[in-house]
């Protein structure tokens, strides 16, 4: 065991408006956690700031004993943080196959692939989120759900420690969010740590053991989701002042 | 090691690897093209014809090596002209005063092409998109305005005693070969070679980061590439080839002068390949053949009594007509010429074969 990411009194100013707010949190090898708030609540600013994507303007991150604050999205990925984005991104005009290989041709995913070539990881990554059968074809007439799996295959073709999923469920039908669900799950088993966030509680709650909250950039509160849905900020985010008796 | 084990591979399997390549219809119809356009200067030796299909060449090399920076990474550069304008220069200069053979100065012409595509590269990359063009498009300015420095000039001419600077720039310098033949077939292979490099880097593991930088930068570095490296390496693969163009091009006109650093060049490389079909590489082939040659009928057409006479004369302006001929391609074949006359081309292909 033994702690992965340590984030450490994380604050991140736009102009008049602090996005993460002195935020502080552990995530523990192997683990599987989940972060909820409602939207704006800050969770893709935390994960900008974790990726690299945006320097926080004060605070620590340590990944794996070593501090990442600010530095490139790229080496970050190479130390074996890879993320996947709430709006999903491709590559449009290269098919899935080269989509998952740009993965494997990072320094870190090399050495994964060294041994069977950059063709038959992708193609085994491929497998692994079910997009076997349309290896050939450009990500732009596919559906969303398969999206979705693409973005956690090209995430996985870095062979990540910590994988950081961002709304993996957001705008999927109930099938395809079970399908997305045993993915997760089955890599989790894997070996690799999770942290995922989510708007939506019943999506995380039957999920993940252990859930962090988050309002208005702030730190609420974290345990078992159940125990973290009956907390009074957390019901007042998402339902407004008074809402308890209602819960 | 697995990229040795691969070129080992196809080198054992090569008979059998051309022979599925050539039974391709994209295969026949190059070998057909590659085999008629090296048998033409035996056919035809006027050096008329053969310096209309050497410029063709010339300007296919500078036009893929633009469409492989802009095609397949993404990088769109408005101020090309300045790498062929560098190359051109050096070669110039160290054949002209160092009395160095021609393929000596080439290669370090397109050499000081790619050092200077990195010093250009390493600030310019940093502009994404149409501020990378503009900031591109005014560096090619100030080569323009550099080199066309009197002061620069006698500044030179003081410290080495030669002619590099000023509006006359460097001339009088001899061609590849005397023979129009021999150059012919030099710059027919130095084409050959180039596409074939470029597409095939087009193809390779380093192409897919390429066409994932052009496709989508901030996933790309989300996939743990470091993709400012990767667009200085491409800066550099596109500068070596716009040198190799821009030393052909010096030795083939047999002098070179700031105006080589103008716009205008850069536009022909960007008129080129769209008319070929961007990402296609080899289609620049296509426009540069369309490009010259219409170029040429033009000139033609312009000098006939009749029509420099009448009202339609002074509209018979090459730039002109490729202005509107370009607005036609984009507007009815938006991804150029190539992938279209392939199509009919197979079709025919098809009937012949009778399948």
């Amino acid at each position: 065991m033994g702690v992965l990411l340590e984030v450490k009194n994380l604050t991140k100013k736009y102009s008049g408006l602090t996005a993460v707010n002195d935020f502080s949190f552990e995530v523990n090898r192997g683990e599987f956690t989940g972060l909820i708030g409602p939207n704006g609540a800050g969770k893709t600013t935390l994960f900008n700031l974790i990726s690299g994507f945006e320097k926080p303007n004060s605070g620590t991150i340590r990944f794996d004993g070593r501090d990442i604050t600010g530095m490139k999205p790229h080496k970050i990925v190479n130390l074996g943080i890879a993320r996947t984005f709430q709006l999903v991104r491709s590559f449009r005009f290269m098919t899935l196959l080269d989509n998952i290989s740009v993965s494997c041709l990072s320094p870190r995913g090399k050495k994964l692939s060294k041994e069977y070539g950059i063709d038959e990881s992708a193609s085994s990554i491929l497998g692994a989120v079910g997009l076997v059968d349309k290896a050939r074809i450009p990500p732009i007439i596919l559906p969303h759900g398969d999206l979705r799996k693409l973005q956690i295959g090209k995430a996985l073709g870095t062979n990540p420690q910590l994988l950081l999923l961002d709304e993996p469920f957001s705008g999927l039908s109930h099938e395809e969010q079970r399908g997305i669900t045993d993915l997760i799950v089955k890599l989790h088993d894997d070996g690799v740590t999770v942290f995922m966030t989510g708007h939506v509680l019943r999506e995380l709650m039957n999920l993940v053991p252990r859930a962090i909250a988050m309002h208005q950039g702030k730190y609420i509160t974290e345990g078992p989701p159940e125990e973290v849905a009956r907390n009074k900020i957390v019901l007042e985010a998402y339902l407004g002042k008074g809402s308890e008796d209602l819960a | 090691m697995r990229l040795n084990l691969k070129l080992k591979v196809k080198f054992k399997e090569f008979p059998g690897y051309l022979n599925d390549w050539v039974h391709t219809f994209r295969g026949a119809l190059t070998v057909v093209l590659l085999i008629l356009m090296f048998l033409l200067p035996f056919g035809n030796q006027s050096p008329y014809v053969l310096g209309i299909f050497i410029t063709f060449m010339i300007y296919t090399i500078f036009a893929a090596s633009w469409d492989f920076l802009a095609g397949i990474v993404g990088q769109v550069s408005f101020g090309h002209a300045m790498f062929l304008g560098v190359s051109g220069y050096v070669t110039a200069y160290l054949i002209k005063y160092m009395s160095l053979p021609w393929w000596i100065s080439l290669l370090f012409g397109a050499i000081i092409a790619v050092i200077f595509g990195l010093i250009v590269g390493v600030p310019a990359l940093r502009l994404k998109g149409p501020y990378l063009a503009l900031g591109t498009l005014s560096m090619s300015l100030i080569m323009y305005q550099l080199f066309l420095m009197g002061s620069m000039a006698i500044w030179w001419e003081g410290l080495f005693g030669t002619q590099l600077f000023g509006a006359e720039g460097v001339s009088g310098i001899p061609r590849l070969s005397p023979d129009p033949m021999v150059e012919y077939l030099i710059t027919f292979i130095i084409m050959c070679l180039s596409l074939f490099v470029l597409t095939h880097l087009a193809k390779s593991n380093l192409g897919t980061i390429f066409k994932a930088i052009r496709d989508d930068e901030t996933g790309t570095s989300a996939s743990g590439i470091n993709t400012t490296k990767y667009k200085i390496i491409a800066f550099m693969i596109s500068s070596f080839f716009a040198g190799v163009g821009g030393a052909l091009f010096v030795m083939h006109f047999r002098g070179v002068n700031p105006g080589i650093y103008q716009p205008l060049y850069s536009f022909y490389a960007i008129i080129i390949a769209a008319l070929g079909g961007l990402t296609t590489i080899s289609g620049s082939a296509l426009g540069a053949f369309v490009f010259i040659f219409i170029n040429e009928i033009l000139k033609f057409v312009k000098d006939i009594p009749l029509i420099e006479h009448s009202p339609i004369g002074p509209l018979m302006e090459p730039l002109f007509i490729f202005s509107i001929f370009l607005i036609l391609v984009i507007r009815f074949a938006e991804h150029g010429l190539l992938q279209p006359a392939l199509e009919r081309f197979k079709e025919v292909y098809d009937i012949i074969l009778g399948r």
